[in-house]
């Protein structure tokens, strides 16, 4: 990227500014019904691959999901895994960025769901009392 | 009067609760060796535990978050696991320890080896975990726990020269058969029982189980500011039996019958009764507070649903962490490893880790974002800034010290 080409003009945003490291990276996600899913372990951005040479005028990118499950291993230890790894959880079910991350939709249909409900159906709800309400 | 009650219940529950396996030990160890002359770290231990205690459950309260999704967050993921390693293998050492004491204590009632007992109080942990309600968990150990009072009222049943013991409380001075490094080994360890991290961790995640709410944080500052406070006197008491009874008798506390020794000569059979019962319910409970508080701090790290409020299957991988905890702590214990030098070990490990902890609560709660009017005010800082000093000296003399003295012996 050179000094000398002019990047596209940040577009104009309506409502709240957010910071990626501040507000998002490291927030607890929670679902429709407050339940928590995960941890926003990294961010998605749509293109333009890295080591590109930027052409005048192209677009900003833009957030397109929050990632979790190995990608929170590889960002601590350093690599990347391979895309087909990553889960994630699309930016359009956000619905409300806070002191967490709230989902518009049910967690319990979403992949990064999987081990929770894995461990669930496979192991705690088969000990007796596992789905026995304590309050 | 429900309101006064309420009050009355939340504070005797944090008395009985205070005391745990780590207190109970270090305590007697410190009182068999030192007298009474370590009683001021004990006093700055419950001036730090309530201060730090107190702004966790602020912040649980006003902004829903529990410490450990806060120490994420706040340092990042490397730093936090890094912190995250550290608090859960101490805290998995104390979990062996607590259960190791509940296991010793059941040997002195009942003569039935305490190997024996150990599987048996693993899975009365577990089933507890598993199925009771928070507050009647919290309630229940924490009343029964009250019951070691003994050690107060046998302390007076033993008619000390109170004015020797004042004297050494109020003008300390190392004993002149001890060296002046384990005498500081031993503040630190006194110290780190006193405010061990999982107290922090469990009193902001149950605030958040029981859902407090900001009109709730009077009574929680009742609680800890009038509970706290006479713990730390039971935890001067089971010092000062030590001082009377052992330290004249020459005999240095290595288990748990000798540190409830003091209470059989002062108060007789009926003492000792209580002494047991109180002793497994406060060893009992923080059995329960530090396995609840490994689930907690696996879960919040790494964003899983957790609490107790909820059906175990709707917190699987917090629950089947627990139960991973135990059978490590079980395993730990198996291999006849004396609970009583576990314990002496993860309180020193605990005051090694307290700045871990302490840090990241400290800058949350002055952060508007989460806490809106209820941040920190200017006094509480500097008590808090005052306190992150001494935790960091002595986090970084442990180390040091514990190799100088040959772990205080």
């Amino acid at each position: 990227m050179k000094a000398d080409r002019p990047l596209a003009p940040v577009p104009p945003t309506a409502g709240r500014t957010l910071d990626a490291q501040l507000h998002l990276m490291d927030r607890q996600v929670l679902d429709r019904d407050g339940v928590p899913v995960t941890t926003a372990d990294d961010l998605e951005l749509s293109g333009p691959a890295l080591d590109t040479e930027l052409e005048p005028g192209t677009p900003a990118p833009v957030l397109t999901a929050l990632l979790t499950g190995p990608v929170l291993g590889t960002r601590i230890f350093g690599g990347r895994p391979p895309s087909t790894r990553l889960i994630r959880i699309p930016w359009k079910d956000v619905a409300d960025v806070g002191i967490v991350i709230r989902l518009g939709v049910s967690g319990e249909n979403l992949d990064a769901g999987w081990v929770e409900r894995w461990i669930r159906d496979k192991i705690i709800a088969r000990i007796p009392g596992g789905r026995h309400d304590p309050r | 009067m429900k309101r006064l009650l309420g009050v009355a219940l939340g504070v005797l529950t944090a008395i009985g609760g205070f005391v745990d396996i780590g207190d109970l030990v270090t305590n007697a160890v410190v009182g068999s060796r030192f007298g009474m002359s370590l009683v001021w770290v004990v006093a700055a231990g419950v001036v730090g535990i309530c201060l730090f205690a107190n702004m966790s459950g602020r912040v649980a309260a006003a902004s829903g978050r529990a410490t450990f999704e806060v120490i994420r967050e706040r340092l990042g993921p490397r730093a936090g696991l890094a912190n995250l390693a550290a608090s859960f293998l101490i805290n998995l050492m104390t979990v062996a320890a607590e259960i190791g004491g509940i296991a010793l204590a059941l040997q002195l009632a009942s003569s039935v080896h305490y190997l024996l007992w150990i599987p048996v109080a693993a899975l009365a942990v577990w089933l507890v975990i598993w199925r009771v309600k928070f507050s009647v968990m919290e309630n229940v150990t924490g009343l029964l726990g009250l019951t070691l009072i003994v050690f107060a009222v046998a302390l007076f049943l033993l008619k000390p020269d109170w004015g020797f013991l004042a004297g050494q409380a109020l003008a300390p001075a190392v004993p002149a058969e001890e060296t002046v490094s384990s005498y500081w080994y031993y503040a630190i360890a006194l110290f780190g029982a006193a405010m061990t991290p999982y107290e922090v961790f469990f009193f902001s995640s149950g605030a958040v189980e029981e859902g407090w709410k900001v009109k709730d944080l009077v009574q929680s500052r009742i609680n800890v500011l009038v509970g706290f406070p006479l713990g730390g006197l039971l935890s001067v008491a089971i010092a000062g039996c030590a001082a009377v009874v052992l330290l004249p008798a020459g005999i240095a506390v290595t288990s748990l019958s000798q540190v409830i020794l003091p209470v059989a000569e002062g108060a007789g059979k009926v003492g000792l009764a209580f002494v047991l019962v109180g002793v497994v319910a406060a060893t009992f409970g923080a059995a329960l507070e530090t396995t609840l508080s490994s689930g907690y701090t696996l879960a919040q790290f790494f964003g899983w649903s957790w609490g107790k409020f909820r059906r175990p299957a709707q917190a699987a991988r917090f629950h089947l962490s627990m139960i991973i905890c135990l059978i490590v702590g079980l395993a730990v214990l198996a291999t006849g490893v004396d609970p009583v030098l576990v314990t002496e070990y993860s309180v020193v490990f605990s005051a090694i880790a307290l700045p871990l902890t302490y840090l990241p609560i400290l800058i949350v709660s002055n952060d508007p974002q989460y806490m809106g009017e209820h941040v920190n005010g200017r006094s509480v800082n500097v008590m808090a800034m005052i306190y992150l000093v001494i935790i960091l000296v002595a986090s970084l003399a442990a180390i040091p010290l514990m190799i100088v003295t040959g772990a205080g012996s």
